[in-house]
């Protein structure tokens, strides 16, 4: 098993930068996520390292081999892509082999490693059809099937769940956890939604033009933010943003928010100067609680079963969205008590770095 | 079964970049063949035909170049002139009629019904046919000795009218049998815009309680606007070339009344061996082509703006 | 307003069937004796019909060589078109080369050329080179017609990608993604341009009039010109009619298995 080495990577479009002098470690054996809104060059990123794309500067490796001059073909990787990209006039069989004949593997290896591939994904008795005869999820796992007779040391997936409806969707993303684990070989796997990098990786990579904003298990990203831009990117609902003033109360920081409120979080001072900074709340931090300090009006009420979302304006206008227990007695239009967790409360300074309590 | 074929133009492995830029010629390959046949078989005959045209020569090689003289001949040349309008004549003739038969056609036969299919089939059958079993099927049609349209006046009881050796009557003979011969295209050009109008348009004219008329006139043909353009252009495109239709029905005649511009640079070419002036006398009607041409790309392209 | 409707579907009836009154009569006459026709055409009527005509086109010979010609002419110019058609839309719309998009817009400009525009010079190139009354003659030409390199780059343009890149991680070289994945694809596109350019060249009337003289080499449509050029005279009414419906009927048949396709390809290459 091979991991991958990035080295000040970068790629233009025209005049346009798409990767800007990235550099990164990926581990053997490891499952990571380019996770990021579209246009952030995440796939551009796995098609370089895919050999879709060519490479403008920097060096890719895969293991200890340079691989950015070789053609896709050579670098021992297999790619499931968003689309399938199943071969239409072939059969599932053909599609299989395909890769395999064109490096002129014996033909009874072919046939044993596609009879192995198929049993593993229990597509054995579609091999014989053709891809516009099976369902979406059926083309899926021939489009995985076909990724893993080539036994890569790399597997790439191109937002191989976005065609999928939700129930499939679930399935098949614990399928491919399932599958890492069983099969150890490198993976990544690139995706514009958050639960799918929660649950799949062991490492998240958050990428933004083109650009890592932060690398972490996925833990480190929700817990320890490194930017404004990971921390409203990763969460749902989305975190709460307030502009506020810090001010040093011997050692740890106290917030005042715009209406007065004051916060006393557990960041430390260190790093951060006095003055203008926003504070990041989560809405699991914001409950709707009796006997809460601060006062809001609800404005909307979302019930989602097992917690409630409740909308709620301060009183000097700015929103904010708590979380209330499923059943929730709130209503639009109420007067609701807030009680905040400031301890879990995240600070970013002035250029968007995150600031986190210790531990 | 392993790859059958060598890797011609497989990137190279070892030194790209640059080692792209050497695959990108060969990816030209591809193309070289076409472009071979392109070059050899349009560009160069173009370039040779308005070279031809300033020249004075015959079957045997050029003798002397001319400049522009051709031209001024041909535009005081009367037969050229007539044949000119003749062609003109013949266009007015075919194209509204070719179209707004076409047109008919296409609105009554909109259905996915049996009688509708077999319709279909038998106006576009004609247009398969060769020029030259056409025009013998409609000689036999217009023969004034025993064709189809003399025994139907003798039975009842008229004269039989000599059409294609009549000077005002062979135009529009050849004219029908025009028609007749390329109904099939405008039909189908029209039967696939039809085909295109959003099935809501209609049900919402339905719910807005518009009759028959009211909804061709003011959902139908607005939709298909474009394609009534396209298709007026097209067919002058196409009539322009008259040729296979005189040639063998009348060879141009009587006194010229049916010789197009295209059989003028026919007979120019290939019975005086006037070469010269016969690719001066094309260029004349590729200028005019090229005029309408751009007038069907202008309306094709304005399918984007829309 | 229905009966405003049923009068139009008359009239297009009544249409269809002046269509086909002209084709009825050739195919009458063609059943006809030329001694009876010598007589009166009005004979078709009195119902006493033979095949003496079309013997007579099986002992000559000379329509069968004619559409020997046509054949070849034909068959060539398809599979030339097609293969080149091919190679040149998977280099437009897949690969990257120099000038590129400026070729493909010169190629589209080839489109804007008529046959009257070049037709002297290249009857001028095939003389120089000794050509004419040649097969080669007759089927070069066609293979130059942007048409079909138009039609399938667009149809390789609209084949996903991803297709492609997929084959290009399987290892294929170029050709191989070409050969195996791409070109099995375009076969719909394959049958539309092939059956258009079989019928163009079974059709063509021009350039096989003036390349082909000598009479072994006509192909059957000139072939049939040239029975009708002395037609007035003509004692043989009767065999010529059925020269016609033996020029006519295959091509008909034909349309009938393929109308779909023919209709396609036709109303594409007019709407381009």
């Amino acid at each position: 098993m091979a991991g991958v080495t990035l080295t000040g990577v970068s790629k233009r479009f025209g005049g346009v930068a798409v990767i800007r002098n990235l550099s990164l470690d990926i581990a053997a054996r490891e499952f990571v996520v380019f996770l990021g809104p579209s246009g952030c060059g995440k796939s551009t990123l796995l098609r370089m390292i895919a050999g879709l794309e060519t490479v403008d500067e920097g060096e890719i490796r895969i293991g200890d081999r340079r691989v950015d001059t070789l053609p896709p073909g050579e670098r021992g990787v297999a790619m499931v892509f968003q689309h399938y990209a199943l071969y239409p006039h072939m059969t599932i069989r053909d599609n299989m082999a395909f890769g395999l004949r064109n490096i002129g593997t014996a033909a009874d290896e072919i046939a044993a490693r596609v009879e192995a591939a198929a049993q593993s994904l229990e597509i054995g008795h579609l091999l014989d059809r053709k891809p516009g005869q099976l369902s979406g999820g059926q083309r899926q796992r021939v489009a995985i099937a076909r990724a893993i007779v080539k036994q890569p040391e790399l597997f790439l997936f191109d937002e191989p769940l976005s065609n999928l409806d939700a129930a499939l969707r679930v399935r098949t993303r614990l399928e491919l956890a399932q599958l890492h684990q069983r099969l150890g070989t490198t993976m990544i796997f690139v995706t514009h939604d958050q639960v799918e990098a929660m649950t799949l990786a062991d490492r998240i990579v958050v990428l933004n033009d083109g650009r890592v904003e932060q690398v972490g298990t996925p833990m480190d990203i929700y817990l320890r933010p490194a930017s404004l831009f990971v921390a409203t990117f990763v969460g749902s609902p989305t975190i709460n943003l307030l502009p506020g003033k810090v001010s040093d109360a011997g050692g740890a920081t106290l917030v005042t928010l715009a209406d007065g409120t004051k916060l006393q979080t557990a960041v430390s001072m260190a790093g951060l100067a006095p003055g203008d900074t926003t504070i990041g709340l989560r809405a699991e931090h914001v409950r709707v609680a009796e006997g809460g300090a601060v006062e809001a009006r609800a404005r909307v009420v979302e019930r989602l079963g097992e917690r409630t979302l409740v909308h709620v304006e301060l009183a000097d206008g700015s929103p904010l969205v708590a979380e209330d227990a499923g059943i929730s007695q709130a209503r639009a239009g109420d007067t609701v008590r807030l009680a905040i967790n400031a301890a879990a409360a995240h600070l970013f300074d002035a250029d968007g770095r995150g600031h986190h309590a210790a531990g | 079964m392993a790859t059958a074929l060598p890797q011609q133009v497989a990137p190279v492995a070892t030194h790209p970049p640059r080692g792209r830029r050497a695959a990108g010629w060969a990816n030209a390959l591809f193309v070289l063949p076409y472009l071979a046949m392109f070059v050899a078989m349009i560009v160069v005959p173009l370039a040779m035909g308005m070279w031809l045209s300033t020249t004075k020569g015959d079957l045997f090689g050029v003798e002397a170049h001319v400049g522009l003289a051709n031209f001024t001949r041909l535009f005081g040349d009367p037969i050229f002139l007539e044949t000119v309008g003749n062609t003109f004549y013949f266009v007015v003739l075919t194209v509204p009629a070719l179209t707004l038969i076409g047109l008919g056609l296409a609105l009554v036969l909109n259905t996915p019904a049996r009688w509708a299919t077999v319709l279909r089939t038998i106006f576009f059958a004609s247009t398969v046919l060769s020029v030259t079993v056409v025009t013998l099927v409609w000689r036999l049609v217009f023969l004034p000795d025993g064709g189809l349209l003399a025994v139907i006046s003798e039975a009842l009881g008229k004269t039989p009218i000599a059409f294609l050796n009549d000077p005002e009557l062979a135009m529009p003979a050849i004219a029908i049998t025009t028609i007749w011969w390329c109904i099939g295209l405008p039909m189908v050009l029209f039967l696939a815009a039809l085909q295109q109008v959003p099935r809501e348009l209609y049900e919402a004219a339905a719910l807005d309680n518009a009759g028959r008329w009211t909804t061709l006139r003011r959902i139908t043909l607005p939709a298909i606007s474009r394609t009534f353009v396209l298709v007026v252009i097209i067919e002058i495109i196409l009539q322009f070339q008259l040729f296979g239709q005189p040639q063998l029905m009348t060879l141009g005649g009587p006194n010229n009344a049916t010789r197009p511009i295209v059989l003028f640079i026919y007979e120019t070419g290939w019975r005086q061996w006037e070469l010269g002036y016969a690719a001066a006398a094309a260029q004349v009607l590729f200028a005019m082509i090229l005029v309408a041409a751009m007038a069907q790309y202008v309306v094709a392209s304005r399918k984007g703006a829309q | 307003m229905r009966s405003q409707n049923r009068v139009a579907i008359a009239l297009v009836v009544i249409a269809g069937v002046l269509m086909l009154v002209p084709m009825l009569w050739v195919l009458a006459l063609s059943l006809k004796s030329n001694a009876a026709l010598m007589v009166d055409t009005n004979s078709v009527f009195d119902g006493v019909f033979t095949l003496e005509n079309y013997a007579a086109i099986l002992g000559d010979g000379q329509v069968f060589r004619w559409i020997g010609n046509s054949l070849i002419v034909s068959l060539g110019m398809t599979a030339g078109v097609l293969a080149l058609s091919s190679l040149a839309g998977y280099g437009f719309a897949r690969l990257e080369f120099p000038g590129r998009n400026i070729l493909f817009v010169i190629v589209l400009l080839g489109l804007a050329v008529p046959e009257q525009a070049v037709i002297i010079a290249r009857h001028q190139l095939f003389s120089w080179a000794g050509w004419h009354n040649t097969y080669p003659a007759l089927i070069i030409p066609g293979l130059a017609a942007p048409f079909g390199v138009f039609l399938m780059t667009q149809y390789f343009r609209a084949i996903p990608k991803e297709l492609d890149e997929a084959a290009m991680l399987d290892s294929a070289s170029r050709f191989t993604v070409f050969w195996k994945v791409l070109l099995p694809l375009t076969i719909p596109a394959q049958a539309t341009l092939g059956i258009f350019t079989f019928l163009s060249a079974w059709n063509d009337y021009w350039w096989p009039l003036i390349s082909a003289t000598n009479k072994q080499m006509f192909t059957l449509t000139v072939g049939i010109a040239s029975t009708q050029m002395n037609f007035a005279q003509t004692e043989g009414l009767g065999f010529l009619m059925a020269q016609a419906v033996f020029a006519g009927a295959p091509i008909l048949i034909v349309y009938l298995f393929f109308q779909k396709y023919i209709v396609q390809a036709v109303a594409g290459a007019a709407g381009r």
